[in-house]
């Protein structure tokens, strides 16, 4: 530093020394800025403010009804060489619980029960899936919720992707844009 | 949030929930390669390896073709079948990774 | 070395020394005094909440097992879903229950360990998760991979590395330190501090080692999982397979086995196995995760069990990790101190306290120094100019 002071500062430097000690500031702003967040997000996990960021509403399955959400309203998440994700919660009907052995998520219909997509975990009130989107989805593209019950049987329904997730198809959009 | 959800939940029961939800979700990527086969690799998003997962190659009228299950180095290379196809990496009901034949392309 | 230059190297060594917190100190501060209180979360939730102290009805009561736990659950409230229960590793801790409403809220209860009794549910405000939240990535949310926080305040495990080495550098021979302790209490602010700095720094140098290595591994762990570099032997456990989750002609879902069956198996197949959480299955075909603390009390030793045949059907025992995942695997309970009970915690809290004051007195020193310096300065050649960056750059000549 006191070799620095004999040669004239860079503006840089001046800056740097003008500024240094205010990064302390931005630094403590941060967690202020993201606490908001962090309780939203906490009160989401939690299930104090419902399934999820995006409600789409109850769906019936043959027989059977699932209240289905998104967790949040907004694109696709990445997860490295395994693509991109979208977590959806679902709830049973009450009087369904006893009857349901498991409930899958895919895009598109499911060629077999084997192949019915994402399973879904967690408790029958409140479970979820984290479904994969590839980037050459359709826009038209429809999910399928496939119901398998302890009887053997199986049901399915479907609906729009566009209406399960309109922040994925807004995200296909752009990544057809690309 | 799939595979290992039992990890996930220590995971939260240790940090004291509002944890990192790390996933770690199956993949399976399938290329081809000389002679007319397909390599295929299984695996967990986190770089876990795959060994002893079943990987079945069926066709779209249902039947298995090729009925496998990937090595020590979590793959598998089988030839070509004629026709059309999927390729299914299957970890257990709801642990799966499709693959279709027109998304393997040509060497 | 000629003795100018040995003069010279110390000097930017102290120079190094000061500056490796400086333009951060409040940060590094702050970091410092949370993981101080996250330390001790548990136990001061346990001073401000009765609900999860876990009062003992009689001498002779014993601690209920993890089925009469459920059961409780079940008989108190019949729609409840519960996912997890947990005994605390100390016996003054209620059981703590993860269960769903059927509204599709998800407390965690607070379940007496002798009687049964819900005791409450935890608040939605949990001092807990957010103290580790704030200290372990300054609350910003992960959305793709680790938190960019997480990558902030590991970081700072190096700086504080290269503080204890540069300190220990600078304060030469501090073996003496330990011989002849000095706090000089009356020769003005300067000297006391000083003398603090040093003082504390001496006794903590195995926790600042412990604390700035763990510190720079969650730095490296961030670094592998965001690309997707694991360096887990954990078996991934596959769900149970389709044929082996029995049929039901009825239509009703199948029997399973209950918990003290689970943990009564996977003890007698896994010798050396002790259970203090239960994972429930989130689905039919998912195991019972059942595990806890072994012999190595870093680590954790866990079981998935088919609920269906009570087989074990994959484990995770200290045996099994390979001698990589022995030394990553340590680093997070070192880190936090909460592999021993309450004493560990103590002394953890204590120097994370001790800690705290290092960065504090540091800057004190710093502080008064350079408001000396910089009246010297100021008296040989008054330069209007520079005043506004003059107690910026007059540091070097304390």
């Amino acid at each position: 530093m006191s070799k620095a002071a004999a040669v004239p500062p860079s503006p840089l430097s001046r800056l740097w020394h003008k500024w240094r000690f205010h990064l302390n500031i931005l630094l403590v702003l941060i967690p202020l800025g993201f606490m908001p967040k962090y309780f939203h997000d906490a009160s989401l996990f939690r299930g104090d403010s419902g399934l999820g960021e995006h409600e789409i509403g109850e769906i019936a399955v043959g027989p059977w009804t699932l209240q289905l959400a998104e967790l949040r309203d907004d694109a696709p998440r990445a997860d490295g060489p395994a693509g991109h994700f979208k977590l959806f919660n679902a709830a049973l009907c009450s009087t369904c619980i006893n009857e349901v052995k498991a409930v899958y998520l895919r895009i598109g219909k499911p060629r077999s029960l084997r192949a019915a997509g994402v399973l879904f975990s967690g408790t029958p009130y409140r479970m979820s899936a984290n479904l994969p989107i590839p980037t050459n989805t359709r826009s038209d593209a429809q999910i399928w919720i496939t119901i398998e019950g302890w009887d053997g049987s199986m049901q399915q329904s479907a609906i729009p992707l566009a209406k399960a997730s309109p922040a994925t198809i807004a995200w296909l959009q752009q990544q057809g844009g690309k | 949030m799939t595979f290992k959800a039992c990890r996930l939940a220590l995971a939260i029961a240790l940090l004291g929930a509002a944890a990192p939800a790390l996933a770690h979700n199956p993949m399976c990527q399938c290329e081809p390669i000389a002679g007319e086969q397909i390599k295929c690799t299984g695996g967990f998003s986190d770089g876990s390896g795959a060994p002893g997962v079943t990987l079945d190659v069926v066709g779209y009228n249902e039947e298995i073709l090729v009925p496998g299950k990937l090595g020590e180095d979590s793959s598998l290379t089988f030839k070509r079948p004629e026709g059309e196809f999927y390729v299914l990496f299957d970890a257990g009901p709801g642990h799966v990774v499709e693959i279709d034949y027109a998304d393997i392309g040509e060497p | 070395m000629s003795q100018k230059q040995k003069k010279s190297n110390s000097r930017l060594w102290f120079l190094v020394h000061s500056w490796l917190a400086l333009p951060i100190w409040f940060f590094v501060l702050i970091v410092s005094f949370t993981g101080t209180l996250a330390v001790v979360s548990q136990e001061i939730v346990w001073l401000a909440n009765p609900d999860v102290r876990a009062s003992k009805p009689s001498d002779d009561a014993v601690p209920l097992s993890f089925q009469q736990t459920l059961e409780a659950i079940h008989k108190a409230q019949p729609q409840v879903a519960v996912d997890f229960i947990s005994k605390p590793d100390e016996s003054h801790f209620a059981y703590e229950a993860s269960v769903t409403y059927p509204d599709g809220r998800s407390p965690t209860l607070y379940i007496n360990p002798y009687t049964g009794v819900i005791q409450g549910e935890s608040p939605s405000f949990n001092f807990q998760a957010f103290t580790r939240a704030l200290h372990g990535w300054w609350l910003v949310p992960f959305t793709n991979g680790y938190s960019w926080g997480w990558y902030l305040v590991s970081l700072l495990g190096l700086p504080m590395l290269a503080s204890l080495v540069t300190g220990l550098v600078v304060y030469k021979k501090f073996w003496k330190g330990f011989l002849r302790p000095t706090l000089r209490v009356s020769h003005g602010p300067r000297i006391f501090w000083g003398d603090l700095h040093r003082l504390s720094g001496i006794w903590s140098i195995w926790f600042i080692a412990v604390i700035s290595i763990t510190g720079t591994w969650f730095l490296i762990q961030a670094i592998l999982a965001d690309n997707h570099v694991t360096l887990s032997t954990e078996p991934i456990v596959p769900v149970i397979s389709r044929e082996d989750v029995p049929r039901t002609p009825n239509g009703e879902p199948a029997q399973r086995i209950d918990l003290d069956e689970a943990e009564r198996v996977a003890i007698q197949q896994l010798p050396g196995l002790e259970v203090s959480f239960i994972t429930l299955p989130g689905s039919a075909y998912n195991h019972l995760y059942l595990g806890g603390r072994g012999w190595y009390p870093l680590m954790f030793q866990t079981a998935n069990i088919n609920p269906y045949n009570g087989k074990v059907e994959a484990k995770f025992l200290v045996s099994d990790r390979s001698a990589t995942e022995i030394v990553t695997e340590s680093m997070r309970p070192l880190h936090t101190g909460d592999f021993g009970g309450i004493w560990i915690k103590l002394i953890w809290a204590f120097f994370g306290l001790v800690l705290t004051l290092m960065v504090l007195s540091g800057l004190l020193i710093w502080t008064k120094r350079t408001a000396q310096a910089t009246a010297a300065a100021l008296k040989r050649k008054p330069r209007a100019k520079l005043s506004a960056s003059a107690d910026t750059t007059t540091e070097a000549s304390a």
